[in-house]
């Protein structure tokens, strides 16, 4: 194994950790918050028993983490793959010379591409009633306006290979179409464009949950994102604004709120790097 | 031609959309302002404010008023308040803050295409790409507050605030990365054709050989980064506290204040299509400069 090969090896590794992370996170996050208890303050990591500590009502800051990687998880891996899923789309119709594929992926790009993402998102946070919120299709409507910036790469990428003549040039060869279009196409020469793609576009929809929950926390507002019951990791960052601010003690969420920040972009930028072209 | 069409249709689509949403929605769009189950007069509402003839009469109304300056009123945020004066006090500061924010992205553009900036500070870029917009204005936020306390949304914290929004529109989320790989990107493509690589030979310099060609990929690159930088400020606006049009909008969305996002979101598509146009006015041109061009001979 060569360094290269180990490197991305690594990277894959640890994108790999991240996300399983994520996903135990998740699967173990409690439906809802413990009961307030007034005689536990753990304001700090690994006080009085408590890893990450508590917040000023005694609840488990763990809690807050497990709501809000339960929040984000799902609908982010579903936006990824939408993007992914249109980036393919993109760059096999400009292999496969189907004429009016490339004009009508244009249009949808040109369309697309033209609106102001947040306006959107806003809107669509707008149409949804107050017992559908959800993040799913607010990274789903993130996902359809990142997508014509990853369909113009993967469509740029296959244009560079050859477009139709690299699949004629194949066909020559005498291999069947599912390999030329799986294999050498998608696998060996879009992947690292669109699996780039779909990740950022994951950790993009975190990021949104993140930004949305967070200006309606500060408002004194409930999320488009999630129920009332559950609170997202926005919670952690405005607690700990709280306490730059007003000297509460909770730094310690302002911490582990912007570890999982942190956490979220490594895995994003390990997919990438243990994704891309050799 | 695409793009020419787009322009055209984004700023009638957007109000139209939201109108659809709005009678989508369950319930009577007049009780959105006023539930019947706590106040009364909800027909004499619907009445004030076009909602009483359906949803074509209200959107022809509204867009027939919004092209004579007329924005309408608010619903909910500041009740029978005209948008166009929420507007009118609110666009100056997003202006500004949008301004500002695209000083680091043309210096960052300027510099790649240049060659200024070597390509080995492209990791740096990216790496501080990564911060998300809403943790870095969540930081100059806490520090405006703790320095300059109570006093901090007037007079020079106010300006603070939004250089400081500046900073996290054109730095964050991968924006001045973005910018600097990008255009470096499109040049390196283009010197790599043979009439630059001929132009070099000749001692002419590649950037002017080049920029004609590569104009429109940099105006389409232009386009797309003023849009993220408009997206962005909704929430570095919000959190900063900087009074300008995404706290409008976020504010008209929390309250379901179809009044004022429909003015925001229209606000912003015409914006959109401006930049639709220049992109398209920068390929019409090149194109007509490309081919009064002396042709050169064999």
């Amino acid at each position: 194994m060569n360094r290269s090969t180990g490197l991305r090896s690594a990277w894959l590794g640890a994108a790999g950790a991240l996300l399983a992370g994520l996903m135990i996170a998740s699967a173990f996050a409690p439906d809802f918050l413990s009961s307030p208890n007034q005689d536990v303050r753990a304001v700090g990591f690994f006080s009085e028993g408590y890893i990450l500590g508590t917040d000023m009502r005694g609840i488990a800051l763990s809690e807050y983490a497990l709501q809000g990687a339960k929040i984000v998880t799902v609908p982010a891996v579903i936006s990824g793959f939408v993007v992914m899923l249109l980036a393919m789309v993109a760059g096999l119709s400009r292999c496969a010379n189907v004429g009016w594929t490339d004009g009508a992926l244009q249009a949808f790009s040109e369309l697309v591409g033209a609106l102001p993402r947040m306006v959107v998102i806003l809107v669509v946070a707008l149409a949804l009633p107050a017992e559908w919120r959800s993040l799913v299709p607010i990274g789903v409507a993130w996902a359809i306006l990142a997508a014509p910036g990853a369909m113009d790469e993967a469509a740029a990428t296959a244009g560079r290979l050859g477009g139709a003549k690299f699949v004629e040039a194949l066909r020559a060869h005498g291999f069947s179409a599912w390999r030329i279009y799986v294999y050498h196409i998608l696998w060996m020469n879009l992947r690292p464009v669109i699996v780039r793609q779909g990740a950022e576009v994951t950790m993009q929809v975190v990021f949104l949950e993140i930004a949305l929950s967070y200006l309606a926390v500060s408002r004194q507002q409930p999320s488009f994102t999630h129920a009332d019951s559950v609170y997202s990791w926005a919670s952690l960052l405005y607690d700990g604004y709280t306490a730059l601010v007003g000297g509460t003690p909770m730094m310690h969420a302002m911490m582990l709120g912007l570890a999982l920040v942190a956490a979220i972009a490594l895995m994003a930028q390990s997919i990438r790097m243990g994704a891309r072209a050799r | 031609m695409v793009r020419l069409m787009a322009a055209i249709v984004l700023p009638l689509a957007v109000p139209g959309i939201i109108t659809g949403i709005l009678w989508a929605l369950p319930g009577d769009p007049a009780s959105i302002i006023c539930p019947p189950q706590i106040c009364s007069g909800t027909e004499a509402l619907a009445q004030r404010f076009n909602l009483d003839q359906g949803a074509w009469h209200f959107y022809s109304t509204w867009m027939g008023n919004a092209l004579s300056g007329d924005l309408g009123r608010s619903w909910r945020v500041l009740q029978g308040y005209p948008v166009m004066d929420m507007v009118k006090e609110y666009l100056p500061n997003t202006v500004m803050l949008i301004l500002f924010a695209m000083i680091p992205v043309l210096f960052g553009s300027i510099a790649a295409a240049a060659g200024w900036m070597s390509d080995r500070l492209d990791p740096l870029w990216s790496a501080i790409g990564l911060v998300p917009a809403v943790i870095l204005a969540l930081l100059f936020a806490a520090y405006v507050q703790i320095t300059y306390g109570a006093a901090s949304y007037d007079g020079f914290p106010a300006t603070l605030r939004i250089l400081l929004g500046a900073v996290v529109l054109g730095v964050a989320d991968g924006t001045l990365a973005g910018a600097i790989v990008g255009t470096r990107s499109v040049f390196e493509a283009e010197a790599t054709q043979r009439y630059a690589q001929i132009a070099i030979l000749r001692g002419e310099t590649t950037i002017s050989n080049t920029l004609p060609n590569v104009l429109p990929a940099l105006v389409g690159q232009f386009r797309a980064r003023v849009l993220h930088i408009l997206s962005g400020a909704v929430v570095v606006e919000v959190v900063l506290g900087i009074n300008g049009v995404g706290t409008l909008l976020w504010d008209g969305t929390l309250l379901q204040d179809f009044g004022v996002v429909i003015a925001a979101a229209w606000m912003f598509s015409i914006l959109s299509s401006v930049l639709l146009v220049a992109q398209a006015s920068a390929e019409v041109a090149v194109a007509m400069h490309v081919r009064r061009s002396p042709a050169v001979p064999a």
